[in-house]
């Protein structure tokens, strides 16, 4: 189940991740990032900076991604993009990645440029397969 | 009031009476409007100097950029200033659909309020800092027509603005190369612009006593405004893109507008904005940034292109926006009436294929229409 968050992404209000991100991620990023989705055997953990989303203010997510599997800790990609499906546009900016280690980057240069309904994509790559997770928030004028 | 208001009633015709009555009910805003409302303000916002610019903020600076925003000796002809097109009794515009410098220009040419709180200068965003923008119509062949060269010749020509020159810059402008000489003509400019801020308006007034519960505050905002703010924040979805105290965005949209200034040439709008800024050298992410860190360079870094950029552009601020006419980026809707009905009968069919599924038509009615425009002659 996914929720809808305003503004602000608490890890309290996501009890989505499974035993997948506890057995693959280190267990002190995961404190450190407390917002967590999974699906599909891949898992990941996020924050953004600040940690209220602002209209028309950039911010940042820092997300460390696992996906399941013997040797497979970490994913060979992460790349994380923004919409607002209901107005059928993404952001009017490319985030830049900055890797901090294996599966964790930091996404910087996103800014929601409206009020709205806007979804957040962490597509985690392992290879050419592709797990997308998404995140909805509403960010108020 | 109200013993008036019945006799009134009592003496026209039906309709008329119920049009009377309609118009006598109360705007109630509820908590949620309220916020949204709240949220207009306060005014003026807080802005410091701009880091890019290291004469932004400083008086000298501000003094010698008014002087050559009115110097003709910045046109090739010494015909024409920057004053020529943004004239401060026409709220620094010039009144006419699309600007006329040596030769008409494909758009409306915008007035120069609250500089400090854009992100993108220009109908495309084709720059990303007043000091740059202000580059642009020096140069063009249809503004004031000049050169680096020319106008490192006329500054060093003319007592008044060498020694204007030499006083800011610390040395005389044959000390620079033109390139140089330019830039720091065009950064004195900005930080005068940067000073032509709008005052406070009767919609501020209301916004705050809102903000106070001051009820008698309130009351005094006439009530077709209040009609018209309620639309603004509700039916008319006009606060998606002019949100904020600065009424904007700052970002780019397409709204339905043609985009050929003239048969067979078209206007791209943000996607040429784009393609120029990133050319440009006189961008935040290039060697004339005064910022050393780059901080100010972070939207001019991620900015993106794609093909929903062709026919945007950017959605200006409303404040003053009674006193701007035309409007549009190119002069097209000569009165505020003409902009609500663009809104209000907007071609679906026109919008781009790739672009936002935002605007429709908002079918208003001619009361309503009249409202929207009461209240946005209080911005």
């Amino acid at each position: 189940m996914r929720k809808i968050l305003s503004g602000t992404v608490l890890g309290a209000s996501l009890a989505i991740a499974g035993p997948a991100l506890a057995d693959h991620c280190p267990t002190d990023t995961l404190a450190a990032l407390p917002a967590q989705l999974a699906d599909g055997g891949t898992a990941i953990a996020y924050k953004t900076d600040p940690a209220k989303i602002e209209v028309g203010k950039p911010f940042s997510i820092e997300v460390v991604a696992c996906v399941e599997g013997e040797k497979r800790m970490a994913p060979s990609r992460i790349r994380v993009d923004a919409g607002m499906p209901m107005h059928g546009h993404g952001m009017n900016y490319t985030p830049s990645e900055r890797k901090i280690g294996p599966g964790h980057s930091a996404f910087e240069g996103l800014v929601f440029h409206m009020p709205g309904h806007w979804q957040i994509t962490f597509d985690v790559y392992e290879g050419d397969k592709r797990q997308r997770l998404t995140q909805k928030i509403s960010i108020k004028r | 009031m109200i013993f008036r208001r019945a006799v009134r009633g009592a003496l026209v015709a039906g309709a008329a009476v119920l049009l009377t009555g309609a118009a006598d009910v109360p705007t109630v805003f509820d908590n949620d409007e309220t916020a949204l409302i709240l949220s207009h303000g306060p005014w003026p916002e807080k802005t410091g100097p701009d880091p890019s610019n290291r004469v932004s903020g400083k008086p000298a600076a501000i003094a010698y950029g008014r002087t050559l925003f009115e110097s003709t000796d910045l046109s090739i002809d010494r015909q024409r200033s920057c004053a020529t097109c943004h004239q401060e009794n026409l709220a620094f515009t010039d009144g006419i659909a699309r600007g006329f410098g040596i030769a008409r220009v494909d758009r409306n040419t915008p007035p120069l309020f609250n500089m400090r709180l854009n992100r993108w200068f220009g109908w495309d965003g084709k720059s990303d800092s007043l000091w740059a923008q202000s580059i642009a119509p020096i140069l063009d062949t249809r503004e004031l027509g000049m050169t680096p060269d020319t106008l490192k010749a006329r500054i060093k020509a003319t007592p008044p603005l060498a020694d204007g020159y030499r006083q800011i810059f610390g040395a005389a402008p044959a000390a620079h190369d033109a390139e140089t000489v330019m830039v720091n003509i065009a950064k004195a400019m900005a930080a005068f612009q940067e000073t032509i801020v709008s005052g406070r308006s009767s919609f501020d007034e209301f916004r705050d006593a809102l903000a106070a519960k001051d009820a008698d505050a309130i009351a005094a905002y006439p009530a077709p405004a209040k009609r018209g703010l309620k639309l603004f924040i509700g039916k008319g979805r006009c606060d998606l893109c002019h949100f904020g105290a600065n009424f904007t965005n700052g970002e780019f949209h397409d709204i339905g507008l043609p985009h050929f200034p003239e048969p067979g040439r078209v206007d791209k709008g943000r996607y040429g904005g784009i393609q120029l800024l990133r050319k440009s050298k006189f961008n935040l992410l290039g060697p004339y940034n005064d910022d050393a860190l780059r901080a100010t360079a972070g939207f001019t870094r991620h900015v993106r292109l794609t093909t929903k950029n062709w026919g945007e552009f950017r959605v200006p601020s409303l404040r003053e926006v009674a006193r701007t006419a035309p409007y549009m980026h190119d002069g097209s809707k000569a009165t505020l009436k003409d902009v609500v009905d663009h809104y209000s009968e907007i071609p679906e069919d026109r919008l781009h294929q790739d672009g936002e599924k935002l605007l429709k038509p908002l079918n208003l009615t001619d009361r309503e229409k009249a409202d929207l425009v009461a209240f946005l002659r209080t911005l």
